[in-house]
């Protein structure tokens, strides 16, 4: 590693601490409760609990504004392409919590209608057993997700982005020049075609007039 | 005399009702065929009239121990308001064949619902409902989850949750409003609408 690395290592280290220590402590969750840990966590939610002091007191109805999806109860799969799109509404960075047994493994719901699972439809961060868990498990969760942000860094990903859309960018680029290339190559020989047929056509009647 | 005793007389002389060999108590046989006329008696001029349908219940006798005769069942739960205690049981036995009944969804408007569960779960069918679809499992399921002879695990994904707002308007034409314009949002645009769902 040369020294010149080394000092935009302090710079981007100390620029992640802070972009996650905002991340970490408003985590806001989206709660998609379907059916009993829903309860459970809207006790998470009250004083006793009191979800609040990790910044989290926010519960956001929307998946726009929310960070955190907090998948709470039985997955069905009448239900599955709704979660599905819920998280494809919310916007980066986004985690996703499975809580209790049904959503993170269909529980005792066996059968035909419940997904085994929401693994099986969107990729989840943290799961939490218990049937409900109770909010102690949840705030567990919780703080396991905060050092999961607080180990994410976010140059590398934004790097990561600029990189995939200097690389797309290049892929429209080579794509435009190959076309452009094509559409020269091909008028070119369509002017030196009907170039040629004009000369041949003209050479023709020179001579017709030249035999006559 | 009973009031069932009473009611199971007229029954029989009027539908030609018989009694219920599987001992439920308060429970009644009757054909297909008469089981419309049979519902309105009950509703209308039976000495108690019953006048709430409780459940819709459907059974499939496959495997059942000592089971004789048709596969599978309806059965109608009533319960009187005039006098709470006093209920009955109407029981339609239906072959695999040609699984209908007719519909009870003009007499009791709860029945619409109830008959579309049955309809879900058992594959029974009920002529002459208004609306017969499915009603707890989705529109891409294949087969009857509640027949016996259906795999419990066997799973099937629904690619795209179900676009309601053709039910909906209908609805809302019915109930006096008018549909003036739609926001182009709503329209499922075949592509988009299908981005984010699940495709196996
Ligand atoms: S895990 Fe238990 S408490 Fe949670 S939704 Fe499932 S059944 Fe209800």
């Amino acid at each position: 590693m040369t020294t010149k690395n080394q000092e935009a290592n302090i710079f981007t280290s100390s620029l992640d601490f802070l972009v996650n220590w905002g991340r970490k402590n408003s985590l806001w969750p989206f709660p998609y409760g379907t059916a009993c840990c829903a309860i459970e966590f809207m006790s998470s939610e009250t004083a006793r609990y009191d979800l609040s002091r990790i910044g989290s007191e926010y519960v956001r109805f929307t998946p726009r504004q929310s960070d955190v999806l907090l998948v709470a109860g039985t997955i069905t799969y009448k239900q599955a392409p709704i979660l599905k799109r819920i998280y494809e509404q919310m916007a980066e960075p986004r985690w996703v919590i499975a809580m209790g047994a049904c959503a993170s493994s269909g529980g005792f719901y066996d059968c035909y209608c419940t997904v085994p699972g929401i693994d099986h439809i969107i990729p989840v961060d943290i799961f939490i057993g218990g049937c409900p868990p109770r909010p102690e498990s949840f705030f567990d969760a919780m703080f396991e997700l905060q050092n999961k942000v607080a180990d994410e860094s976010y140059m590398k990903q934004r790097a990561e982005r600029l990189r995939e859309q200097v690389e797309a960018l290049q892929e429209k680029s080579k794509a435009c020049v190959a076309s452009a290339q094509d559409y020269a190559k091909n008028t070119s020989e369509n002017l030196s075609n009907t170039v040629r047929s004009k000369v041949s056509k003209a050479l023709n009647t020179i001579s017709l007039k030249k035999g006559s | 005399m009973s009031f069932f005793e009473e009611v199971f007389l007229l029954l029989q002389d009027k539908f030609g009702a018989a009694p219920d060999p599987s001992a439920l108590d308060h429970s009644v046989l009757i054909e297909a065929s008469k089981l419309h006329s049979c519902v309105s008696f009950l509703k209308k001029e039976a000495p108690v009239k019953m006048e709430v349908l409780l459940d819709i219940v459907g059974v499939d006798y496959l495997g059942y121990l000592h089971h004789e005769g048709p596969r599978f069942a309806v059965i109608y739960v009533f319960k009187s308001l005039s006098s709470p205690q006093s209920r009955i049981r109407l029981k339609v036995c239906l072959s695999e064949d040609s699984p209908q009944v007719p519909t009870i969804s003009d007499l009791y408007p709860i029945a619409n619902w109830q008959e579309r569960e049955v309809y879900d779960q058992y594959g029974i069918h009920f002529e002459g409902h208004p609306d017969l679809r499915r009603l707890l499992n989705h529109v891409e399921f294949k087969g009857h989850p509640l027949r016996k002879d259906y795999p419990v695990h066997q799973r099937q994904w629904l690619s795209t949750n179900d676009f309601l707002l053709d039910v909906l308007e209908a609805r809302l034409e019915e109930k006096g409003y008018k549909i003036l314009e739609r926001s182009k949002e709503v329209l499922p645009n075949d592509d988009e609408y299908l981005t984010g769902s699940i495709q196996k």
